[in-house]
């Protein structure tokens, strides 16, 4: 039986999905695929659960996953505190370099779909 | 710094290094705990040399060095504090008690401590091996890829990369 092709989207939707029933923390999950590599899925996660940090470099963790097959590839996940994605939303925190929030898509906990970020 | 700590915290380092190419390489999770492991390890070993005598030799450590952290004296707390990101030293501590029990399952992974059980070196149990760490999923990489997880594994990288700033408090 054939793999089903790659999709990042739909990968994307899943594992924030499974963020958002799984971690009591996060408020939201944006999934930024803008400028992003074909294999790379960018979120950034809202979380109250993490205390705020006089840090302002913002560092992204990664994972490989699955590799050495047809769907090999990357998660980075960027974990703020709502207070730093208020300084990020009013362009006073930068994200990573070339990370984007344009064409930013948006999961709560209340949405069955993604919808564009308004923040 | 002395000599002993920077022997220690070299080693800590390099491990570290490996344990973020096994991380971003997606290879089995055994892998990237058993670095971890050996990382959280090393630091504490490096930080305990202070006295410029040895630490116990096995395994254990991480545990106490994040209590010891915990109980900076206090001329020292604000400073260790903002070195490990924290803008209050009470908020550094409660980020301690909160990873503590994540800081005990990352130690108990090493094979001496691990009760003939899961770890992320060798099959077990030993005399009539069942599961091989290849294949198992260990709870506590679930625990390492939630928010908080993520957070406790940015700490141990301030950890391993500011550890000559704090080596002799």
């Amino acid at each position: 039986m054939p793999t089903p092709p790659f999709d990042r989207d739909s990968l994307a939707q899943w594992y924030a999905k499974s963020h958002l029933d799984t971690d009591p923390g996060i408020d939201r999950v944006l999934y930024l695929p803008n400028e992003a590599p074909d294999r790379e899925i960018r979120f950034v996660e809202i979380n109250k659960m993490i205390g705020d940090r006089t840090d302002d470099s913002l560092e992204p963790i990664d994972f490989g996953i699955d590799t050495g097959t047809e769907n090999e590839h990357k998660l980075l996940v960027l974990d703020v505190t709502p207070a730093q994605w208020e300084r990020i939303s009013s362009h006073q925190l930068p994200l990573p370099r070339d990370w984007s929030l344009d064409k930013a898509l948006e999961f709560g906990h209340q949405q069955c779909r993604p919808t564009a970020l308004s923040s | 710094m002395n000599g002993y700590q920077k022997l220690w915290w070299e080693q800590a380092k390099s491990d570290h290094s490996v344990f973020l190419l096994i991380r971003r390489s997606g290879i089995a999770q055994c892998h990237a705990l058993h670095y971890l492991q050996m990382v959280t390890e090393k630091i504490a070993k490096a930080y305990f040399w202070r006295s410029g005598s040895q630490p116990p030799k096995n395994h254990s450590g991480f545990v106490q060095y994040l209590r010891f952290l915990g109980q900076t004296r206090q001329t020292d707390r604000e400073r260790i504090a903002n070195l490990f990101t924290f803008t209050r030293f009470a908020d550094f501590q409660n980020w301690i008690r909160a990873n503590l029990p994540t800081a005990y399952e990352l130690e108990r992974l090493a094979p001496t401590l691990a009760n003939d059980g899961p770890n992320p070196e060798y099959p077990w149990p030993h005399h009539q091996p069942k599961d091989a760490p290849v294949n198992y999923k260990f709870s506590i990489w679930g625990e390492l890829t939630t928010g908080q997880g993520r957070d406790f594994m940015r700490i141990i990288a301030i950890a391993i990369d500011r550890f000559p700033e704090y080596a002799d408090l």
